[in-house]
């Protein structure tokens, strides 16, 4: 038969082109990093399982997302089965920001199924939450306990009662355009076995994983239908907002090069920046290593100080020190760090909650960056930041710690972390763990006895962007900050080593003045 | 702990005597049993189940009992049915009847305030009696303003 011609054309692809694929919408899940995770929000009108353990907040999970896509046109209908009474969840539920109280009883509908649950079968208790759909023109539909009800099946019919109520009942919600969530206690042991977990479209599992005192919760997309959400085990807070998740990429993408033209930036020190080239390449990542009371902080403040100067917003994430011990060593050098933190150009992000998690902390600190269009960023210190963090959580620190970096110089951003190195007088060390790949540069600070004084040195020990001064110089902390003051030190073998002999000739100790004061003068 | 407090009272006495008149009640004193409940309890059970309200309503029972002696003699029956007031409504003088079920529905109202919040309460209230003011259902503060009894 002879096709019309217009008809046949709708047929008729050019070659190598491809058919226009379905747009699967997605909904905002109203979780905090959940969006990012799932790779985008939750495909509309699929029908996912929200497995787990009790207290690893499913309910709260349910609870958020049906907050976030009801209305009264389309509301939500919440199907309770034996599990927490309603009256106990709305009385949990509504202490969290996302509970909107105007919401309950029109954009959303509690409906308990207890009872028929526990004096019907499984085909009534599908005919009622049809009807309720119907009834309601339902957009999301929760059942929270799913597993009780497959028990309840289990027990009376056994395992193909509950694929043909699963089935039925998934292909009722998707052809009224309903988007579902199945609540249930499972434990991943289950997954192989129970049909359920090959007939969901998503399978969401949250986890608690307790490591010596510190519980850290997980948030894990096990499957996804339609599209791409981010592989791994995902760390989650609950507080008064609710369930927020933190994804292993914090959205960001690592892959950005740098730009190929970028400014060098003064740290501060003029001398230093001579040492470094001519400054800190813009997006790079510096670190400051060296022991404790050498002026890494001191050399910081003095970067963020030099950038606001310079019009480049600054973020300054602390982890030992106080924000007032910063902001006043920074008055005794003359740089007043206060009024850029009011008028909204730097940030001083204390950071020392009990059980942090490497996730939340970089996501607390990539916040600040766009809040205050940041240029340039502290971390004071690495050493600081890892024993902030839960135990659990430090052996993903430098994975965690890559990524952020990797993502935030990519994106021009340049970062000074210090990090808290002994001084051991026989080699020199970078850092006591492996960092240093973290980073562009590397400006190490030491002790160095010299005529009976415990000075201070520096010295550049890499730039990845160019050429440096391969000097040792010496430097001290006086009232206007980080000074370097002597020029290369051609007198002195092993100065590296803290503990130099001098090569050249021997001059009276009187006539070295030394740069600090001894106690005899 | 006695939920119904002199506020809590007050707005249960106005909301029986409302709702006989807007239902055409012949005297808000010797009314049908509790139509209030009535109207209440299928929205209740959608929430929490049969055996969530027949707890519900026994909770508020026993402690309105505990003041109008001759609650004791009503129960909730399987079906969640206040049993016995009906009898006691034909006998008892209708004032005596009309403060009982003040009672009775103040300390229901106050259950549910405690229990799910007075905005939720409120809300519930103004689903089924829209005629009253959302100020006269503000349960906020009777939590604030005032002790209970």
């Amino acid at each position: 038969m002879k096709m019309p011609r217009k008809a046949a054309k709708l047929h008729l692809l050019k070659p190598g082109s491809r058919p226009s694929k379905v747009a699967i919408n997605q909904l905002p899940s109203g979780v905090r990093g959940f969006d990012d995770i799932l790779g985008g929000g939750v495909p509309e009108f699929s029908l996912s399982l929200i497995g787990g353990a009790p207290g690893s907040g499913k309910t709260t999970l349910v609870h958020q997302l049906a907050f976030a896509n009801s209305t009264p046109e389309r509301p939500a209908l919440y199907f309770t089965i034996l599990g927490e009474p309603v009256i106990k969840m709305l009385r949990y539920q509504q202490q969290f920001s996302f509970f909107d109280h105007s919401k309950v009883g029109n954009a959303i509908r509690f409906i308990n199924l207890s009872d028929m649950v526990l004096g019907k079968d499984l085909a009534t208790v599908l005919e009622e939450i049809t009807t309720q759909v119907t009834a309601a023109n339902a957009g999301v539909v929760v059942i929270d306990s799913f597993r009780t009800l497959a028990r309840k099946a289990t027990s009376d019919a056994g395992e193909l009662e509950v694929q043909s109520f699963i089935h039925r009942l998934s292909q009722f919600l998707t052809s009224s355009e309903v988007t579902t969530f199945l609540v249930g206690e499972y434990v991943q042991e289950e997954i192989r076995d129970n049909p359920l977990f090959t007939m969901v479209d998503g399978i969401v599992w949250l986890s608690q994983v307790t490591e010596r005192n510190s519980v850290v919760r997980k948030l894990q997309i096990m499957k996804l239908r339609g599209q791409a959400s981010v592989p791994g085990l995902h760390t989650m807070r609950i507080n008064t907002d609710g369930l927020q998740a933190f994804s292993r990429t914090l959205g960001l993408d690592s892959n950005k090069g740098k730009p190929a033209r970028r400014r060098r930036l003064s740290v501060g020190i003029p001398d230093l920046d001579t040492m470094l080239g001519g400054g800190v390449l813009e997006g790079d990542s510096l670190l400051v290593a060296g022991p404790s009371g050498t002026g890494k902080s001191a050399l910081a403040t003095q970067f963020i100080a030099e950038g606001l100067r310079q019009g480049d917003s600054g973020i300054m994430a602390i982890f030992e020190e106080r924000p007032e011990g910063y902001t006043q060593r920074a008055d005794t050098f003359g740089l007043n760090l206060k009024k850029a933190e009011k008028k909204g150009t730097l940030e001083i992000l204390y950071l020392r909650p009990l059980d942090l998690s490497v996730d939340e902390t970089m996501q607390a600190i990539l916040d600040a960056i766009q809040r205050v269009g940041a240029k340039r960023l502290v971390i004071d210190s690495l050493v600081g930041f890892e024993m902030a963090l839960a135990p659990g959580f430090r052996a993903d620190f430098r994975e965690s710690l890559y990524r952020m970096i990797g993502a935030l110089t990519g994106a021009g951003i340049t970062i000074l972390s210090t990090v808290e190195v002994e001084d051991n007088f026989t080699s020199l060390q970078f850092s006591h763990y492996a960092i240093s790949f973290l980073t562009d540069d590397i400006i190490r600070l030491r002790y160095v006895e010299i005529d009976g004084q415990l000075r201070k040195t520096m010295v550049v020990i890499k730039m990845r962007g160019g050429n440096h001064s391969k000097d040792i110089r010496e430097y001290v902390i006086t009232d206007k900050g980080v000074v370097v003051i002597h020029p290369r030190r051609t007198d002195y073998a092993q100065l590296s080593t803290g503990i130099p002999y001098r090569t050249g000739p021997r001059t009276a100790q009187e006539n070295e003045v030394p740069p600090e004061p001894k106690a005899s003068q | 702990m006695n939920r119904a407090s002199p506020r809590m009272r007050r707005f249960a006495k106005h909301l029986i005597v409302s709702d006989a008149l807007v239902n055409g009640a012949s005297k808000a004193g010797r009314a049908t049993p509790f139509p209030i409940t009535d109207t209440l309890r299928p929205h209740l059970v959608t929430l929490m189940g049969n055996g969530g309200v027949r707890a519900l309503l026994a909770r508020a029972l026993a402690l309105s009992a505990a003041e109008i002696s001759w609650l004791r003699a009503v129960h909730v029956n399987a079906d969640g049915d206040l049993e016995g007031l009906e009898a006691a409504g034909s006998i008892l003088d209708p004032a005596e009847f009309l403060e009982g079920r003040v009672v009775l529905l103040a300390q229901l109202l106050g259950l549910l305030v405690a229990f799910i919040g007075p905005s939720l309460t409120s809300s519930m209230v103004g689903e089924f009696w829209p005629q009253i003011p959302l100020q006269d259902r503000d349960f906020g503060k009777e939590h604030k303003n005032e002790n209970a009894p």
